[in-house]
Protein backbone atom coordinates (compact mmCIF):
# COMPACT_ATOMS: atom_id res chain seq x y z
CA UNK A 1 0.00 0.00 0.00
CA UNK A 2 1.31 3.51 -0.98
CA UNK A 3 1.22 5.76 1.87
CA UNK A 4 0.36 9.53 1.41
CA UNK A 5 3.08 11.74 1.70
CA UNK A 6 2.85 14.18 4.93
CA UNK A 7 2.06 17.73 4.54
CA UNK A 8 5.63 18.53 5.64
CA UNK A 9 7.04 16.45 3.31
CA UNK A 10 5.42 18.07 0.22
CA UNK A 11 6.27 21.03 1.22
CA UNK A 12 9.94 20.04 1.13
CA UNK A 13 9.53 18.32 -2.10
CA UNK A 14 7.87 21.47 -3.33
CA UNK A 15 10.35 23.83 -2.16
CA UNK A 16 13.06 22.12 -3.92
CA UNK A 17 11.23 22.96 -7.22
CA UNK A 18 9.86 21.11 -10.05
CA UNK A 19 8.23 18.48 -8.58
CA UNK A 20 4.68 18.30 -10.21
CA UNK A 21 3.74 15.63 -8.80
CA UNK A 22 3.82 16.78 -5.07
CA UNK A 23 2.40 20.06 -6.41
CA UNK A 24 -0.52 17.97 -7.85
CA UNK A 25 -1.07 16.09 -4.41
CA UNK A 26 -1.27 19.28 -2.13
CA UNK A 27 -4.10 20.19 -4.87
CA UNK A 28 -5.76 17.38 -4.39
CA UNK A 29 -5.51 17.42 -0.68
CA UNK A 30 -6.14 21.27 -0.28
CA UNK A 31 -8.80 21.89 -2.57
CA UNK A 32 -11.70 20.31 -1.18
CA UNK A 33 -11.06 21.98 2.36
CA UNK A 34 -10.71 25.70 0.62
CA UNK A 35 -13.76 25.14 -1.37
CA UNK A 36 -15.49 24.31 1.78
CA UNK A 37 -14.06 27.38 3.46
CA UNK A 38 -15.25 29.47 0.26
CA UNK A 39 -18.58 27.83 0.47
CA UNK A 40 -19.17 28.30 3.94
CA UNK A 41 -18.18 32.26 4.06
CA UNK A 42 -19.10 33.26 0.64
CA UNK A 43 -22.39 31.20 0.35
CA UNK A 44 -22.00 31.04 -3.75
CA UNK A 45 -19.99 28.57 -5.22
CA UNK A 46 -18.40 30.25 -8.19
CA UNK A 47 -17.59 33.05 -5.34
CA UNK A 48 -15.81 29.91 -3.58
CA UNK A 49 -14.58 28.77 -6.71
CA UNK A 50 -12.67 31.98 -7.35
CA UNK A 51 -11.35 31.79 -3.29
CA UNK A 52 -9.92 28.27 -4.30
CA UNK A 53 -7.83 29.47 -7.01
CA UNK A 54 -6.49 32.41 -5.42
CA UNK A 55 -5.61 30.58 -2.46
CA UNK A 56 -3.97 27.42 -4.22
CA UNK A 57 -2.19 29.93 -6.47
CA UNK A 58 -0.76 32.03 -3.54
CA UNK A 59 0.12 29.33 -1.33
CA UNK A 60 1.49 27.22 -4.74
CA UNK A 61 3.95 30.58 -5.11
CA UNK A 62 4.65 30.71 -1.43
CA UNK A 63 6.00 27.17 -0.94
CA UNK A 64 8.03 27.61 -4.12
CA UNK A 65 9.95 30.09 -2.70
CA UNK A 66 10.45 28.24 0.05
CA UNK A 67 8.62 31.31 2.12
CA UNK A 68 7.01 28.38 4.59
CA UNK A 69 9.34 28.16 7.52
CA UNK A 70 7.70 25.40 9.56
CA UNK A 71 7.01 22.79 6.58
CA UNK A 72 4.53 20.96 9.19
CA UNK A 73 2.05 24.12 9.79
CA UNK A 74 0.75 23.68 5.79
CA UNK A 75 -2.97 23.50 6.55
CA UNK A 76 -2.67 26.54 8.82
CA UNK A 77 -0.77 28.16 6.30
CA UNK A 78 -3.77 27.94 3.76
CA UNK A 79 -6.09 28.37 6.18
CA UNK A 80 -4.60 31.81 6.98
CA UNK A 81 -4.08 32.84 3.77
CA UNK A 82 -7.95 31.98 3.04
CA UNK A 83 -9.11 33.78 5.88
CA UNK A 84 -7.16 36.84 4.71
CA UNK A 85 -8.54 36.95 1.26
CA UNK A 86 -12.40 36.54 2.83
CA UNK A 87 -11.52 38.85 5.49
CA UNK A 88 -9.18 41.19 3.38
CA UNK A 89 -12.35 42.01 1.15
CA UNK A 90 -10.40 40.71 -1.88
CA UNK A 91 -7.10 42.08 -2.84
CA UNK A 92 -8.32 43.17 -6.34
CA UNK A 93 -8.10 41.72 -9.49
CA UNK A 94 -4.81 42.93 -10.28
CA UNK A 95 -2.86 40.92 -8.47
CA UNK A 96 -5.24 37.62 -9.30
CA UNK A 97 -4.37 38.29 -12.44
CA UNK A 98 -0.98 38.53 -12.14
CA UNK A 99 -0.90 35.20 -10.55
CA UNK A 100 -3.07 33.72 -13.11
CA UNK A 101 -0.76 35.13 -15.34
CA UNK A 102 2.33 33.63 -14.07
CA UNK A 103 1.16 30.36 -12.47
CA UNK A 104 -2.44 29.86 -13.87
CA UNK A 105 -1.61 26.99 -16.15
CA UNK A 106 0.41 25.19 -13.32
CA UNK A 107 -2.84 24.51 -11.64
CA UNK A 108 -4.28 21.22 -12.00
CA UNK A 109 -7.87 21.22 -12.89
CA UNK A 110 -10.35 21.64 -9.98
CA UNK A 111 -12.81 18.46 -9.17
CA UNK A 112 -15.26 18.73 -6.75
CA UNK A 113 -15.98 16.16 -3.99
CA UNK A 114 -19.35 14.39 -5.38
CA UNK A 115 -21.83 16.30 -3.13
CA UNK A 116 -24.37 13.55 -1.60
CA UNK A 117 -27.53 13.40 -2.62
CA UNK A 118 -30.51 13.21 -1.05
CA UNK A 119 -33.96 11.94 -1.91
CA UNK A 120 -36.69 14.52 -1.59
CA UNK A 121 -39.29 12.27 -1.22
CA UNK A 122 -37.70 10.68 1.82
CA UNK A 123 -36.81 13.82 3.30
CA UNK A 124 -40.29 15.36 3.23
CA UNK A 125 -41.41 12.31 5.14
CA UNK A 126 -38.71 12.57 7.23
CA UNK A 127 -39.42 16.11 8.42
CA UNK A 128 -43.15 14.91 8.85
CA UNK A 129 -42.08 12.46 11.65
CA UNK A 130 -40.29 15.82 13.41
CA UNK A 131 -41.96 16.79 16.29
CA UNK A 132 -43.64 20.45 15.12
CA UNK A 133 -41.09 22.65 17.20
CA UNK A 134 -38.26 20.69 15.43
CA UNK A 135 -39.82 21.13 12.45
CA UNK A 136 -39.77 24.53 12.67
CA UNK A 137 -36.41 24.86 13.77
CA UNK A 138 -34.79 23.01 10.88
CA UNK A 139 -37.17 24.92 8.39
CA UNK A 140 -35.99 28.34 10.01
CA UNK A 141 -32.92 27.53 10.45
CA UNK A 142 -31.95 26.39 6.69
CA UNK A 143 -34.71 28.02 4.35
CA UNK A 144 -34.95 31.24 6.45
CA UNK A 145 -31.47 31.31 7.90
CA UNK A 146 -32.76 32.73 10.87
CA UNK A 147 -30.63 33.26 13.81
CA UNK A 148 -30.80 31.82 17.10
CA UNK A 149 -32.28 34.40 18.85
CA UNK A 150 -35.11 35.03 16.15
CA UNK A 151 -35.80 31.51 16.65
CA UNK A 152 -36.20 31.55 19.84
CA UNK A 153 -38.61 34.53 19.76
CA UNK A 154 -40.99 32.67 17.44
CA UNK A 155 -40.74 29.37 19.78
CA UNK A 156 -41.22 31.73 23.31
CA UNK A 157 -38.12 29.41 24.22
CA UNK A 158 -34.55 29.98 25.12
CA UNK A 159 -31.69 30.12 22.69
CA UNK A 160 -30.09 27.03 24.20
CA UNK A 161 -33.18 25.62 24.21
CA UNK A 162 -33.34 26.24 20.59
CA UNK A 163 -29.31 24.72 20.40
CA UNK A 164 -30.72 21.89 21.73
CA UNK A 165 -34.12 21.43 19.31
CA UNK A 166 -32.03 21.79 16.26
CA UNK A 167 -29.11 18.89 17.70
CA UNK A 168 -32.11 16.77 18.23
CA UNK A 169 -33.59 17.32 14.93
CA UNK A 170 -30.41 17.21 12.84
CA UNK A 171 -29.72 13.78 14.40
CA UNK A 172 -33.14 12.29 14.17
CA UNK A 173 -33.32 13.52 10.16
CA UNK A 174 -29.92 11.97 9.54
CA UNK A 175 -31.08 8.69 11.42
CA UNK A 176 -34.57 9.16 9.51
CA UNK A 177 -32.01 9.23 6.15
CA UNK A 178 -30.14 6.54 7.02
CA UNK A 179 -26.59 8.56 7.60
CA UNK A 180 -24.61 8.13 10.30
CA UNK A 181 -25.51 10.81 13.34
CA UNK B 1 -7.13 7.24 8.70
CA UNK B 2 -9.79 7.74 10.62
CA UNK B 3 -10.75 10.79 13.04
CA UNK B 4 -9.64 10.63 16.06
CA UNK B 5 -11.73 13.27 17.23
CA UNK B 6 -14.90 13.53 14.91
CA UNK B 7 -16.80 16.94 14.98
CA UNK B 8 -20.48 15.56 14.81
CA UNK B 9 -23.39 16.61 12.40
CA UNK B 10 -24.77 19.06 15.34
CA UNK B 11 -22.09 20.96 15.91
CA UNK B 12 -21.03 21.36 12.07
CA UNK B 13 -24.48 22.65 11.22
CA UNK B 14 -23.47 25.25 14.17
CA UNK B 15 -20.58 26.19 12.07
CA UNK B 16 -22.50 26.34 8.66
CA UNK B 17 -25.21 28.75 9.95
CA UNK B 18 -22.56 30.94 11.99
CA UNK B 19 -24.01 29.93 15.35
CA UNK B 20 -20.99 28.49 16.59
CA UNK B 21 -18.86 30.64 18.87
CA UNK B 22 -15.47 32.46 17.71
CA UNK B 23 -13.56 30.13 19.74
CA UNK B 24 -15.72 27.14 18.75
CA UNK B 25 -15.71 28.67 14.83
CA UNK B 26 -11.78 28.67 14.79
CA UNK B 27 -11.20 24.95 16.01
CA UNK B 28 -13.52 23.38 13.64
CA UNK B 29 -12.54 25.00 10.74
CA UNK B 30 -8.77 24.50 11.96
CA UNK B 31 -9.67 20.72 11.73
CA UNK B 32 -11.57 20.90 8.65
CA UNK B 33 -8.52 21.70 7.44
CA UNK B 34 -6.65 18.60 8.19
CA UNK B 35 -9.71 16.00 8.24
CA UNK B 36 -11.16 15.70 5.07
CA UNK B 37 -13.68 12.86 6.78
CA UNK B 38 -15.64 15.60 8.96
CA UNK B 39 -14.97 18.03 5.53
CA UNK B 40 -17.39 15.04 4.30
CA UNK B 41 -19.82 15.46 6.65
CA UNK B 42 -19.83 19.33 6.82
CA UNK B 43 -20.66 18.58 3.13
CA UNK B 44 -23.80 16.25 4.20
CA UNK B 45 -24.88 18.95 6.37
CA UNK B 46 -24.90 21.34 3.45
CA UNK B 47 -26.59 18.72 0.94
CA UNK B 48 -29.29 18.54 4.24
CA UNK B 49 -29.62 22.51 4.49
CA UNK B 50 -30.14 22.67 0.64
CA UNK B 51 -32.53 19.95 0.91
CA UNK B 52 -34.76 21.66 3.10
CA UNK B 53 -34.89 24.83 1.36
CA UNK B 54 -35.80 22.82 -1.57
CA UNK B 55 -38.87 20.96 0.19
CA UNK B 56 -39.73 24.67 1.81
CA UNK B 57 -39.72 26.04 -1.60
CA UNK B 58 -42.18 23.51 -3.05
CA UNK B 59 -44.76 24.44 0.04
CA UNK B 60 -45.31 20.58 0.62
CA UNK B 61 -44.88 20.61 4.42
CA UNK B 62 -47.40 21.16 6.99
CA UNK B 63 -46.08 23.28 9.66
CA UNK B 64 -46.20 26.49 11.69
CA UNK B 65 -45.00 29.44 10.11
CA UNK B 66 -44.25 32.63 11.12
CA UNK B 67 -43.53 36.74 9.48
CA UNK B 68 -40.26 36.01 8.89
CA UNK B 69 -41.29 32.72 6.82
CA UNK B 70 -43.53 34.44 4.99
CA UNK B 71 -41.15 37.81 4.36
CA UNK B 72 -38.93 35.48 2.96
CA UNK B 73 -40.85 33.49 0.97
CA UNK B 74 -42.54 36.61 -0.72
CA UNK B 75 -38.58 37.77 -1.25
CA UNK B 76 -37.96 34.45 -2.89
CA UNK B 77 -40.70 35.24 -5.28
CA UNK B 78 -43.55 32.84 -4.09
CA UNK B 79 -47.15 33.47 -4.58
CA UNK B 80 -49.12 32.58 -0.54
CA UNK B 81 -52.50 32.78 -0.88
CA UNK B 82 -53.41 33.03 2.65
CA UNK B 83 -56.94 32.67 4.36
CA UNK B 84 -57.76 34.66 7.66
CA UNK B 85 -60.06 33.53 9.94
CA UNK B 86 -61.58 34.35 13.72
CA UNK B 87 -62.49 31.55 16.06
CA UNK B 88 -66.03 30.36 15.26
CA UNK B 89 -65.43 31.52 11.60
CA UNK B 90 -66.86 29.57 8.31
CA UNK B 91 -64.28 30.53 5.35
CA UNK B 92 -64.86 29.86 1.91
CA UNK B 93 -60.90 28.83 0.35
CA UNK B 94 -59.13 27.33 -2.62
CA UNK B 95 -55.51 27.23 -4.12
CA UNK B 96 -55.15 27.85 -8.04
CA UNK B 97 -51.98 26.66 -10.07
CA UNK B 98 -50.74 29.58 -9.32
CA UNK B 99 -50.30 29.48 -6.14
CA UNK B 100 -46.71 28.07 -4.09
CA UNK B 101 -48.24 28.52 -0.67
CA UNK B 102 -51.30 28.07 1.35
CA UNK B 103 -51.14 29.71 4.43
CA UNK B 104 -54.51 30.14 6.92
CA UNK B 105 -53.68 32.41 9.57
CA UNK B 106 -56.09 31.51 13.24
CA UNK B 107 -56.74 34.25 15.44
CA UNK B 108 -56.95 33.07 18.92
CA UNK B 109 -55.98 34.67 22.48
CA UNK B 110 -52.42 32.91 23.09
CA UNK B 111 -51.93 34.06 26.62
CA UNK B 112 -51.23 32.20 29.50
CA UNK B 113 -50.98 28.88 27.39
CA UNK B 114 -47.74 27.27 28.30
CA UNK B 115 -48.96 24.79 25.39
CA UNK B 116 -51.03 24.98 22.07
CA UNK B 117 -52.22 21.82 20.03
CA UNK B 118 -53.68 22.10 16.78
CA UNK B 119 -56.47 19.79 15.81
CA UNK B 120 -57.18 19.11 12.94
CA UNK B 121 -60.73 17.55 12.60
CA UNK B 122 -63.27 16.14 9.06
CA UNK B 123 -66.28 17.99 8.14
CA UNK B 124 -68.43 16.14 11.27
CA UNK B 125 -65.53 17.18 13.80
CA UNK B 126 -63.97 14.07 13.94
CA UNK B 127 -60.52 14.46 14.20
CA UNK B 128 -57.60 13.69 11.84
CA UNK B 129 -54.54 14.64 13.01
CA UNK B 130 -53.19 16.57 15.83
CA UNK B 131 -50.47 19.23 15.76
CA UNK B 132 -49.03 18.94 19.30
CA UNK B 133 -47.01 21.12 20.82
CA UNK B 134 -46.80 24.14 18.42
CA UNK B 135 -44.89 27.03 18.39
CA UNK B 136 -46.10 30.08 19.13
CA UNK B 137 -44.29 33.14 19.98
CA UNK B 138 -45.83 34.80 23.30
CA UNK B 139 -48.35 37.77 23.61
CA UNK B 140 -48.99 36.43 19.46
CA UNK B 141 -52.79 37.12 18.30
CA UNK B 142 -52.60 34.28 15.74
CA UNK B 143 -51.12 31.07 14.28
CA UNK B 144 -50.24 30.50 11.10
CA UNK B 145 -50.80 27.06 9.62
CA UNK B 146 -48.99 26.56 6.25
CA UNK B 147 -50.85 23.70 4.81
CA UNK B 148 -49.49 21.67 1.85
CA UNK B 149 -50.17 23.00 -1.02
CA UNK B 150 -49.66 19.69 -3.38
CA UNK B 151 -52.37 18.05 -0.85
CA UNK B 152 -54.47 20.84 -1.14
CA UNK B 153 -54.29 20.78 -5.26
CA UNK B 154 -55.09 17.49 -5.38
CA UNK B 155 -57.71 17.28 -3.18
CA UNK B 156 -61.51 17.27 -3.98
CA UNK B 157 -63.88 19.67 -2.58
CA UNK B 158 -64.43 19.21 1.34
CA UNK B 159 -64.88 21.17 4.37
CA UNK B 160 -61.91 21.01 7.09
CA UNK B 161 -62.40 21.79 11.10
CA UNK B 162 -59.38 23.37 13.06
CA UNK B 163 -59.25 23.78 16.48
CA UNK B 164 -56.65 25.26 18.62
CA UNK B 165 -56.72 23.94 22.08
CA UNK B 166 -54.71 25.49 24.54
CA UNK B 167 -53.23 23.77 27.96
CA UNK B 168 -52.24 25.87 31.36
CA UNK B 169 -49.27 24.88 33.53
CA UNK B 170 -51.45 22.37 35.57
CA UNK B 171 -52.28 20.91 32.35
CA UNK B 172 -56.00 22.25 32.20
CA UNK B 173 -57.15 22.19 28.30
CA UNK B 174 -58.86 25.17 27.13
CA UNK B 175 -60.37 25.53 23.65
CA UNK B 176 -59.06 28.79 21.99
CA UNK B 177 -61.26 28.41 18.91
CA UNK B 178 -62.75 26.27 16.25
CA UNK B 179 -62.56 27.45 12.64
CA UNK B 180 -64.25 25.85 9.16
CA UNK B 181 -62.74 25.68 6.11
CA UNK B 182 -64.77 24.57 2.90
CA UNK B 183 -62.41 23.57 -0.16
CA UNK B 184 -63.52 24.33 -3.12
CA UNK B 185 -61.69 22.19 -5.93
CA UNK B 186 -60.72 24.73 -8.55
CA UNK B 187 -58.41 22.48 -10.75
CA UNK B 188 -59.22 19.91 -13.14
Amino acid sequence: MEIAPTDAELVVRIGSGGDREAEAELYRRMAPRVRLYGLRHLRDAAAAEDLLQEAMLTTLVALRKGRLREPEKLASFVLGTCRLMVWGERRGASRKEMLLEEFGADLPAASAPPTPLLDGERLLQCLRNLKERERSVVVMTFYDERSGSDVAGFLGVSEANVRVIRHRAIQRLRECLGVEA
Amino acid sequence: MSCRSPIDAARLADYWIFAANGPDEDAIEEHLFACDECGTRLREVIALADAVRRVAREGSLRMIVGDAFLRRVAQDGLRVREYASAPGDSVQCTVTADDDLLVSRLAADLSGAARVDLSLCDERGVEQQRLEDIPVRAGAAEVALQESITRAKSMPSETMIMRLVAFDDAGRERALGEYTFHHTRSMP
